[in-house]
């Protein structure tokens, strides 16, 4: 049996945002109770600034080796060692127990911390630990979200012959993909990959896609979800429909178009787009003429399918029991208008990426073709395929993303979709100058920074510097930035300007959250059990992650996700087991298990 | 060549506190900033500098006494870095590299020099006071040449060596050769910025504290020139009296906001504040209500019986005019005047160079 090392344990007074609930009295007590410990330092009272004091703490103990107790202890590794390294002890004898990260709602804050760190001590990676039992599991699962994600991850667990009940809050499946022009790197359109996808949902005999739907409630265990799903009232019967449009053709009422990203107008009565999923139309309760005033009903009258519209439908709740939830909600586009000092939503031509995504969509409001905003009749901007072309185009990155006053995160996919929008920007008008600001150009996937290399080469301006502001004179956009790398500052006139607005949690990542019982990391993302190794995996037995969800992603890295959530469904399909919640041990099994295992390894 | 001080940062950690190293130079504080133009890009280039350590362009750039800290660029940098607070803490730092007597050095970075410093003159104060027998008359009469004779020297003994070795650094060491004439014209603007400090007006933030700012220099240089030229204290006349009283109202009222914005800290340019933005601020606050108080001692015909006012406001003024003056904050008044005739000879060589294709600066 190998010796026990004398050990230093350093605990840290951090712990990411809940700092305030912990009893660090508790958990000093707690360590003090090991043998092996033989001292404790408090990080209220030993701050980081020199080993040299740690070390001779470390030669007067004979500590042999330090334990660190933190959130992320990862980062304060480097200076233990060097003061192991001084105390002439060997510095690769630290431990890492970083215990205050990924605590489960509702999980006892102080008996977690201990359990991590038992494990720690023990030498038990804490996942060991916890791969005890499993819940029997239902075959059936559940995707919430219809977006790339959803799909791929539906799809593959489809395919192998189990059932995926696919919820979609909006009246199509397809997500922000579908809103898509062309895919980065290889300029692939977006439809061509996607569509394709989304008709194989509706017809594939093991999903049962419900659209315009909600999650309402969550209950059971893992392994055995009673799930209740709220199905809104579309007014218009899926299985009728024929989608012929004659409904919205009469339709009085005109609202301006969440697909399009409010660059058109459609009715009350819609479909989002052309290829939508279900191919079939539904009625907006919030701007429909009838619902809110109980006066108009044209759309009934001019249907040619008899009670194919019943305009009183009320929404229903139907309940499934699911084995595994796959969480696929996305993500929503920062709100431009939040930063004033560019301007959005007082000045007409400055537009956001997505907005431009469907400008330059042939199957988009002005059928591919960039225009500026002009003003109708009315004196309402909009987007008049008449109008003229804008004949310089200026993109502005990371707007809202790396930015303490808004997102401290890298939203990944901005620097890549701005090169792809500026190349598209050069198909449609070739004459047009396109200039680029950006800060760091971050090309870091496969073929992407050739794909940048490719852009510069196009000859589009890609200028070093963040734009500081935009203003507006003689009708034109006036930007002005540093431009780092010739040492002079542009104040720069063009017709148009983009924002690559970043990646946020969608709207409903809060309630959602919280009915399934994940966390969610300090940016606001949902929580994967383990950043490294499980990224698909959350502490909530048989709740897995697929896309943006959990963090901004490209869509190949979605798709990846996805189809690893859909493996693991499958995984315990097969195993006929689902993890239990890690809420749900007992965390004195989990120490229990550690310190069973480590005396098997002494032995 | 530009040697590298790796320890700069930590030099420069005395004159004010920052998180430059947070900075990923975006060039979002340059852009922001209304006064950068061609040539003179700052903040970010004093970030790179601070952080590269390349204090020879730190000494020959006149760039931090261009901002007029209106805080636009600490408020909007993506990464906290508080870059017009790095303006402001060169400002600072170029305050005692400018100085050749070392004195302001040990007066910015040491509190304890500070305070002895100015002990040492409140002593003195009243050891004259003492050699003249505490007698009012000849203790005024001692304070209205003191006060001549302390300007005086400072001038010429501090602050003038002090202005050609900014001259020095900026100008003849960089091998800046303008024609004669620009040295000549260019002294009208700096004359006109000295007293308006018009290129705040520039900062839409500052347009209030512009007119506050330059009422009270006004005020302060009418305290000045009427107690030291018109003699206040002593005078009969009842227009110099009134203009006094005036003036000195003037200036520790406005003082006195100053003082409470600094407390409250709302906005970027009273958030952060060095002991010499106090020491500034408070002795300003502290001279005007004296002298003010001393006249209504005066007209009161209470002076008398009341000596201690008048040291008090001696002593302040003493503090004033041989520390705060030669080598504190007041500086600015003259370091920005020149700076910004500095950076216009600097300009003008700029662009002539770029005619004859020396530089190439592409817009």
């Amino acid at each position: 049996m190998s010796r026990t090392l004398v050990t230093g344990v350093y605990l840290s007074h951090s712990a990411n945002n809940h700092s305030h609930s912990i009893d660090y009295k508790d958990i000093y007590c707690f360590i003090q109770n090991v043998p092996e410990i033989t001292k404790i330092w408090n990080s209220s009272e030993n701050p980081l600034t020199d080993p040299e004091h740690f070390a001779k703490e470390i030669r007067k103990n004979n500590i042999e080796r330090i334990l660190i107790a933190a959130y992320r202890p990862g980062f304060i590794k480097p200076f233990f060692a060097k003061a192991l390294q001084k105390a002439g002890k060997a510095a690769e004898n630290i431990i890492l127990a970083d215990i205050f990260s990924g605590i489960p709602d509702g999980m006892p804050l102080n008996e977690w911390a201990k359990a991590k760190l038992i494990c720690a001590l023990s030498g038990i990676p804490f996942d060991i630990s916890l791969l005890s039992e499993h819940n029997p599991a239902q075959s059936e699962t559940l995707i919430i979200g219809g977006g790339i994600a959803g799909i791929q991850a539906a799809l593959e667990i489809a395919n192998s012959h189990n059932k995926v009940y696919l919820v979609e809050k909006t009246g199509t499946i397809g997500g922000h993909m579908a809103m898509f022009d062309k895919t980065f790197p290889t300029l692939d359109c977006a439809a061509c990959i996607l569509t394709p996808k989304m008709v194989d949902i509706s017809q594939h005999s093991y999903i049962e896609l419900m659209s315009y739907s909600e999650i309402k409630s969550v209950l059971g265990i893992p392994g055995n979800y009673r799930v209740e799903i709220l199905k809104k009232a579309r007014r218009v019967n899926v299985k009728t429909c024929t989608g012929c449009g004659t409904c919205a053709e009469k339709c009085p009422t005109s609202v301006k178009s969440e697909f399009d990203q409010g660059t058109s107008l459609r009715k009350a009565i819609y479909m989002p787009f052309p290829q939508a999923v279900p191919n079939k139309y539904l009625i907006d309760a919030d701007s429909c003429r009838y619902v809110q005033t109980g006066k108009c009903g044209v759309c009934v009258k001019v249907c040619p399918v008899e009670n194919c519209i019943d305009l009183d439908e009320k929404d229903q709740i139907v309940e499934v029991t699911v084995g595994n939830i796959i969480v696929a909600t996305g993500f929503k586009p920062f709100d431009a208008s939040r930063m004033e000092q560019y301007g959005y939503g007082k000045y007409p031509n400055v537009i956001t990426s997505l907005e431009l995504e469907r400008l330059v969509n042939a199957a988009g409001p002005t059928g591919g073709n960039i225009v500026l905003r002009s003003q109708d009749k009315k004196g309402n901007w909009i987007f008049d395929t008449d109008s003229p072309q804008p004949k310089s185009l200026a993109l502005i990155h990371c707007i809202g993303s790396r930015d303490e006053n808004y997102n401290r995160y890298c939203s990944r996919v901005c620097c890549m979709y701005s090169l792809k929008l500026a190349h598209l920007i050069g198909d449609k008008i070739p004459e047009a100058e396109v200039f680029e600001y950006y800060i760091d150009m971050r090309a870091y996937g496969k073929g992407y920074e050739e794909f940048y290399k490719r852009i510069e080469e196009e000859g589009v301006h890609i200028i070093r510097g963040k734009t500081a502001k935009i203003d507006e004179k003689n009708n034109r956009l006036l930007l002005r930035t540093e431009d780092i790398e010739n040492d002079r500052i542009l104040e720069q006139s063009v017709d148009m300007i983009v924002l690559a607005v970043g990646l946020e949690p969608g709207s409903d990542t809060d309630k959602l959250s919280s009915m399934l019982g994940i966390s969610r990391s300090d940016d606001g993302w949902l929580e994967e059990s383990d950043a490294l190794s499980n990224t698909n995996q959350t502490f909530s037995g048989g709740i897995l992650l697929a896309g943006t969800c959990q963090g901004p992603k490209d869509i190949p890295d979605s798709v990846v996700q996805a189809s690893a959530a859909a493996s693991s469904v499958i995984q315990s399909i097969m195993q006929k087991g689902v993890p239990k919640s890690l809420a749900s041990i007992p965390l004195e099994d989990i120490k229990q298990k550690a310190m069973e295992l480590s005396a098997l390894n002494k032995d | 060549m530009n040697r590298i001080d790796p320890d700069f940062k930590e030099k420069l950690k005395p004159f004010g506190i920052g998180n430059w190293n947070e900075c990923y130079h975006c060039g979002n504080c340059t852009a922001t900033c209304p006064h950068t133009e061609e040539g003179f890009l700052f903040p970010r280039k004093g970030i790179r500098a601070v952080q590269m350590g390349l204090t020879e362009s730190i000494h020959k750039n006149v760039d931090p006494w261009l901002c007029y800290y209106c805080g636009d660029c600490s408020e909007s940098c993506p990464r906290d870095a508080n870059p017009g607070e790095l303006m402001m803490t060169l400002r600072r730092y170029l305050i005692t590299k400018y100085d050749w007597t070392g004195f302001s050095r040990i007066l910015y970075t040491s509190v304890p020099a500070l305070i002895i410093a100015f002990i040492l003159v409140a002593i003195s104060i009243i050891g004259i006071g003492y050699t003249k027998n505490f007698n009012v008359n000849s203790i005024m009469e001692f304070g209205h040449q003191f006060e001549l004779i302390a300007i005086l020297s400072v001038a010429i003994i501090i602050l003038l060596p002090n202005i050609l070795r900014m001259l020095w650094f900026t100008l003849v060491k960089e091998k800046v050769r303008a024609p004669l004439l620009s040295y000549i014209i260019g002294f009208g603007d700096l004359i006109l910025h000295m007293f308006t400090q018009k290129k705040t007006l520039k900062c839409e933030e500052n347009r209030l504290q512009w007119f506050e700012h330059f009422i009270l220099v006004l005020g302060y240089l009418i305290l000045l020139f009427t107690t030291v030229f018109l003699n206040w204290f002593g005078t009969e006349s009842i227009y110099v009296v009134f203009l006094g009283y005036i003036v000195g109202a003037v200036t520790f009222i406005i003082t006195f906001l100053f003082i409470i914005r600094r407390i409250r800290k709302k906005s970027e340019i009273s958030k952060y504040s060095h002991p010499s933005d106090w020491l500034f601020i408070v002795w300003l606050f502290l001279m005007g209500l004296s002298a003010f108080l001393v006249r209504v001692f005066i007209d009161l015909n209470i002076i008398g019986n009341h000596l201690w006012l008048y040291l008090l406001h001696l002593i302040v003024l003493a503090q004033w005019a041989v520390l705060i003056v030669p080598f504190g904050k007041w500086t600015h008044f003259l370091y920005r005047s020149f700076a910004i005739y500095i950076a216009k000879i600097k300009k003008e060589v700029l662009v002539k160079q770029r005619d004859k294709g020396i530089v190439t600066i592409v817009t």
